[in-house]
């Protein structure tokens, strides 16, 4: 299987950092303050390995340092230390030693997201198609009658009807603009897509359809995805391997069905046996 | 030439440099000039000296006119295309006073400075003629960036797909680009400048053009360029044209005339007369005389 992300002792931290900051933080320690600096480490020495067309999980209590991990790799935030080698096109892109043009570039043509408030991924002040046409327009297609075609089959794509593309997403409900943004991230048919906590703060029945959705266009396009999210069940249906994190560390990694069946570390056996 | 013969006095007999601003003044705006034809369509910050009207009156582009005039420039300043207007006489005045030496004119062919407020003039510009363009607005970036910090780094990336889109949500409400002046223009392939509140039909103008355009901002403090020759594109769709104002007339499907001099090549205003009939006048009041003149000598 060939790579299309290589992450590699990816750190955040927050705050001044003193040498000692990785040493006394972490799950041993319970905390991810250190007490000599009280700098917050965010995420210690991340290193992981995505696949093409793989669907990874990154597991996680609320601070576990889940979501700054994948901010990092979409560039909304910098990494202290570490690597990350994006493959694509041939290309073996080192993410965080390109200048903000080329990172930008790249995100916004050959990376997609999916944020679990639709107000970060969307513009509430232009159409749900001109929310698309933004993503296609970043990638250098200037013809109106392709950009309206594209978002249009976007749009259908995700079942959003296409007669309401020309209204603004703010009227609509939680789950269509939660499709708005699948299909906006989707709309340059880049290889990487982030999906982080798609899920959360929809109702189940709703939560069931867009998992549907995601892993139907995961099969048809073949898209690498890096899922982010607290909720077993997702972790469940969607992905193939996953991450589990705790306080800024990943401490177990492998097959989801063996980490769901049988957990070895502490924290992923009391996480497991808490599900509902 | 020796500094006291380039002194201007002002009404109370105070005495001042030669236009107005003192020499560091100019020689800072110089620089600043340079930079903005060296680096097509940047806006290049500058400090923005008090001037004696208020800020948003045309101080950027007065600015400017003062760090170019020379004792032997022709000096021309149009308001919207007329050279009688309240602004365009009063800054007109200003220059004489503050500039010995400079003579002011109304005809664009003679002038080597034109300072303009919203309109280019209808004659084309020779290479040695500058038109110094007053805005009031010098970012197009700012009605989808609050930002400006964030703005500058969009321009440097020339990362302008929310412009763009703004014409996509156009095409979708209206079915046409609806933005009648301030048309955000790309510069040698590169910026995207607002070109201050000219109308769409003098954009085309600013292309591959003989002569220099240097724009001015007083009040927000920027200064840029289009120089002579340098491509200066609308932007659109692939699929949609640009297009200037139409003058057709819906009733007998010609194109409208200027009713004193009968052009119908020109932008024209459109207002009531004393009847209340609605006219059509050239809005270069320049160029409408030079066509009156030009009919008249060949009669």
């Amino acid at each position: 299987m060939k790579p299309i992300l290589d992450v590699e002792g990816l750190t955040r931290i927050h705050g001044p950092g003193c040498p000692a900051c990785l040493d006394v933080t972490g799950p041993e320690h319970d905390t991810n303050i250190c007490r000599h600096c009280g700098s917050v480490v965010a995420v210690a020495q991340a290193s992981f390995r995505l696949h093409k067309g793989e669907v990874l999980g990154i597991m996680g209590e609320s601070g576990s340092g889940k979501s700054s991990l994948v901010k990092m790799l979409y560039f909304d935030d910098q990494p202290t230390h570490g690597h990350a080698t994006f493959y694509d096109e041939g290309q073996a892109h080192d993410l965080f030693a390109l200048n903000e043009a080329q990172q930008l570039r790249l995100r916004d043509t050959r990376m997609g997201m999916v944020y679990q408030n639709p107000s970060l991924g969307l513009n509430f002040d232009i159409s749900a198609g001109g929310n698309i046409a933004e993503r296609l327009l970043m990638s250098d297609e200037l013809s109106y009658r392709v950009i309206r075609e594209k978002a249009k089959a976007l749009l259908a794509r995700t079942e959003v009807p296409p007669a309401r593309m020309d209204e603004l997403p703010r009227n609509f409900s939680g789950g269509m603009q939660q499709r708005v943004q699948i299909a906006r991230a989707l709309s340059t048919g880049a290889p990487l897509l982030f999906l982080d906590e798609v899920t959360t703060g929809l109702d189940l029945s709703v939560q069931a359809r867009i998992l549907d959705l995601i892993l139907e266009l995961q099969e048809v396009t073949g898209v690498s995805m890096l899922v982010v999210t607290h909720d077993l069940g997702v972790v469940r249906h969607l992905t193939t391997r996953t991450i589990v994190m705790k306080t800024g560390r990943i401490i177990e990694s492998g097959l989801t069905d063996q980490i769901l069946e049988d957990p070895q570390a502490a924290y992923t056996q009391q996480l497991v046996s808490s599900a509902l | 030439m020796h500094p006291a013969d380039t002194m201007s006095q002002n009404r109370d007999g105070a005495e001042y440099g030669f236009a107005f601003l003192d020499e560091d003044a100019k020689r800072e705006l110089r620089r600043t000039i340079f930079k903005a034809v060296c680096i097509p369509g940047h806006q290049v910050p500058y400090a923005s000296r008090e001037m004696s009207i208020a800020r948003g009156f045309g101080t950027g582009g007065m600015q400017v006119t003062l760090a170019l005039l020379g004792p032997n420039d022709i000096c021309k300043v149009i308001d919207q295309g007329a050279d009688d207007s309240v602004n365009a006489a009063n800054i007109r005045a200003f220059f004489a006073l503050t500039c010995p030496g400079v003579t002011g004119t109304t005809r664009t062919e003679e002038a080597s400075v034109i300072q303009t407020r919203h309109r280019i003039p209808e004659l084309p510009l020779r290479a040695d003629q500058i038109l110094v363009l007053q805005v009031p607005y010098p970012d197009p970036l700012v009605v989808v960036e609050p930002n400006a910090a964030r703005r500058r780094r969009m321009h440097g990336r020339a990362d302008y797909a929310r412009l763009w889109v703004k014409l996509y949500e156009d095409m979708v409400a209206f079915d046409e680009i609806t933005i009648s002046h301030r048309y955000p223009t790309r510069i040698n392939g590169h910026y995207i400048i607002d070109p201050s509140p000219i109308p769409r039909f003098d954009v085309p103008k600013l292309h591959q053009a003989e002569c220099l355009y240097l724009f001015g901002a007083g009040r927000e403090k920027r200064i840029y360029a289009v120089p002579p020759h340098t491509d200066a594109v609308p932007i659109t769709f692939d699929d949609v044209p640009f297009r200037i104002e139409d003058f057709t007339d819906p009733e007998t499907g010609t194109r409208r005339a200027c009713r004193r001099c009968g052009a119908t090549d020109s932008f024209l205003d459109e207002f009531l007369d004393d009847d209340g009939a609605r006219v059509f006048q050239c809005s270069d009041a320049a160029w409408c005389d030079m066509r009156l003149e030009r009919l008249e000598a060949a009669e």
